[in-house]
């Protein structure tokens, strides 16, 4: 009898743990994904609207022709993917990806072809382009190409604006709660302030926080110097005192809870943690600041470039345009749309007037520099532990 | 003759597919692992097709011997704990009557029905500020404000022993539900005290099942990473957490191959000595 009992726990154990760890490998996957997946994780209804466009996209594929979408769960509101639907006869066939080296690896083994439209970061569009997976963007066939905001734009992963659509950017927000922090933080330095102590949180990108460090020291975010990136790992671990919390996912959460009183946090968190709590501070970082852009390309091979063409040229359109930022949470790319946002979100969807100098984006660096920005990430994390 | 060879055929045809199974599901990837531990990583990522040790002098840095470290004491005390908590708990377990001894195995069952990943968001719940903890020792009065209490080093731990309790109990159990209780019965006749019978007549009979016990706690509590993701947000680096910040953010595999095989080697070595302490290759109960 007791040798069955046993049998039965060693069975419920092993299921358990292989549960477990199965739901724990999807876990990181989500908590790795750049900023836009954590955005769009709070929309649970996206995935049932992905569901339904597919399933509508099956029953009438024949009328007009398919956009195939490839881009991030949530990244339009349903209204503009109806919209679009009605309006050019197209069908939208809307498949997602988690991570945007899980597009890449697709796209090099469709060799470009397969999706007509894909929207992902800036760095692995730089990837891509140099693999020849992007065909050049023909902008006469965009009528509201003017539109975009050329702040973004000729930048480093597309510098002659040949192949992308600029579509939200994303900000490494400084955000505090004011009713329980006595400075006034005008900068990542301050970050640095006794008065923080066990009380600062940061989201878990290592070349953002490292990054910041670096800002902190006046260099640059894409120095490959290894002894200055050394020395910004020195800089880092003199903050772990005030490190309370290192992570990706929903880290607005802890500021809410006051777990927490300050940290840098993805627009997306920035903005749900300031429908959330109006009185929560954001702050433009004296040091400046850095940005990510997600932006849209058509890949090399694509079935139906014309259908991605009118789906950009659909979104382009300022009105149209504001709604999927306000949506989407991040920063307008189209300067056209900034006025039309909501004036609620308007504080923190399009940047103060004049703020467009001393802006730097986080771009792929050589592999030796990588590693060491590994290196100085594991030693704060660890000098942070120890605290 | 004949019929012996048809028979050998059969025996080797009904083998077959587990042999496949073990060397394209196990020895596959361990090898797939090995090598690319070897290889250097490209530079944005994959790998190339060149050989070097360079991953595992990598390793040897500072930061990175820490990491070990780090993992090797959250390991230690985790398995101090359990011992502490779960001998007794798995000891008196097998003296309670069968009735009560089925109904103390159903309670410990019943929490691996959830996924231990939502266990672990259960005691963000107790530990977060103004959580249930807090409330409690503040309506107690043993503590005037909020306590921080998540994201520290003592959560991490309470995690992982909670998480590895269980198995502790269960190998105890087993070993201690198997001893000839006359043998402790016979030592107290012969004059033994209480404690002197428990030390010279059951421990040493329980001693496999607290051996296994020690087995299946130090090594997963190596693995655990994601309890110190949660409890420790991300502060308490362990080999684990250190494998796969590599694989899905830096991308470096090899270099995370590398680890895994140390990580790998590591748990061989303990296993070994567990042999040679036990003089036993069997776990307890378990196998």
């Amino acid at each position: 009898m007791n040798k069955r009992v046993l049998a039965l726990v060693c069975a419920a154990v092993t299921i358990s743990s292989v549960s477990c760890v199965s739901q724990n490998t999807t876990q990181q996957v989500t908590l790795s994904s750049e900023q836009a997946a954590e955005a769009v994780a709070e929309e649970s209804a996206a995935a049932s609207e992905s569901a339904e466009a597919r399933s509508e996209e099956s029953s009438g594929a024949e009328t007009g022709g398919q956009l195939n979408l490839y881009t991030w769960e949530g990244m339009f509101p349903q209204e503009i993917l109806d919209g679009f639907e009605s309006d050019s006869g197209v069908k939208i066939d809307y498949i997602n990806f988690d991570t945007d080296e899980t597009m890449l690896a697709k796209l090099q083994t469709a060799n470009g072809g397969d999706y007509d439209l894909v929207i992902a970061d800036d760095y692995i569009i730089e990837t891509a382009v140099a693999e020849n997976l992007v065909q050049k963007l023909d902008a006469s066939k965009l009528s509201n190409y003017g539109n975009i905001n050329p702040m973004y734009q000729g930048q480093f992963y597309d510098p002659a604006n040949e192949y992308t659509v600029p579509y939200g950017a994303g900000v490494l927000t400084l955000l505090y709660d004011p009713s329980v922090v006595s400075l006034d933080i005008k900068g990542y330095g301050d970050l640095w302030d006794a008065s923080l102590k066990d009380s600062v949180g940061l989201i878990a990108n290592y070349r953002v926080i490292n990054g910041v460090a670096l800002k902190v020291l006046g260099e640059s975010f894409n120095t490959n110097d290894l002894d200055t990136i050394q020395k910004a790992g020195d800089k880092l671990v003199e903050l772990a005192p005030n490190i309370r919390v290192i992570k990706d996912d929903a880290l607005q959460n802890d500021l809410l809870s006051g777990e927490i009183s300050a940290g840098i946090f993805y627009t997306s968190q920035a903005t749900s943690a300031k429908l959330e709590n109006p009185d929560l501070r954001v702050v433009f970082p004296e040091e400046g600041i850095g940005f990510g852009i997600m932006a849209g390309f058509i890949p090399s091979n694509a079935p139906n470039a014309e259908a991605a063409y009118a789906f950009l040229d659909y979104i382009l359109d300022p009105e149209r345009g504001a709604r999927c930022f306000e949506y989407l949470g991040y920063y307008s790319t189209f300067s056209a749309s900034d006025p039309l946002i909501s004036p609620e979100y308007k504080e923190f969807l399009t940047l103060p007037d004049g703020f467009n100098s001393d802006m730097e984006m986080i771009e792929n660096i050589s592999a030796e520099a990588n590693e060491k920005h590994e290196q100085i990430w594991t030693a704060f994390k660890t000098a942070s532990g120890m605290e | 003759m004949k019929a012996i060879k048809r028979d050998k055929r059969a025996a080797i045809a009904a083998v077959l597919p587990m042999y496949i199974f073990t060397v394209a599901f196990i020895a596959g990837p361990l090898i797939y692992m090995l090598v690319m531990s070897f290889l250097v990583r490209d530079e944005s990522w994959g790998i190339t097709n060149e050989l070097t040790l360079r991953n595992y002098l990598h390793i040897l840095e500072p930061v990175y011997l820490e990491t070990f470290k780090q993992s090797l004491r959250l390991a230690f005390i985790t398995t101090l704990f359990t011992v502490l908590a779960g001998y007794p708990a798995g000891y008196f377990m097998a003296k309670l009557p069968p009735v009560w001894r089925g109904r103390c195995m159903m309670l410990l069952i019943i929490p691996f029905w959830t996924s231990s990943l939502m266990r672990m968001y259960g005691w963000i719940i107790v530990f977060r500020a103004n959580g249930s903890l807090d409330s409690i020792l503040m309506a107690l009065g043993i503590t005037d404000k909020p306590l921080k209490l998540l994201y520290t080093y003592p959560a991490v731990a309470v995690g992982m022993i909670y998480a590895l309790l269980p198995f502790m109990i269960y190998s105890v159990y087993a070993s201690a539900e198997k001893m000839d209780w006359e043998l402790v019965e016979a030592a107290r006749d012969l004059g033994a005290s209480r404690f002197r019978a428990f030390l010279t007549v059951s421990l040493p009979l329980t001693m496999p099942g607290l051996y296994s016990g020690i087995v299946l706690t130090f090594i997963p509590s190596m693995g655990l990473y994601f309890i110190a993701d949660i409890l420790g947000g991300n502060k308490v680096v362990l080999v684990g957490n250190l494998i796969q910040e590599q694989l899905m953010r830096v991308h470096d595999w090899p270099f995370a191959a590398a680890l895994s095989v140390i990580l790998m080697i590591l748990t061989t070595l303990f296993l070994f000595f567990y042999r040679k302490l036990s003089h036993s290759d069997k776990l307890e109960g378990l196998v």
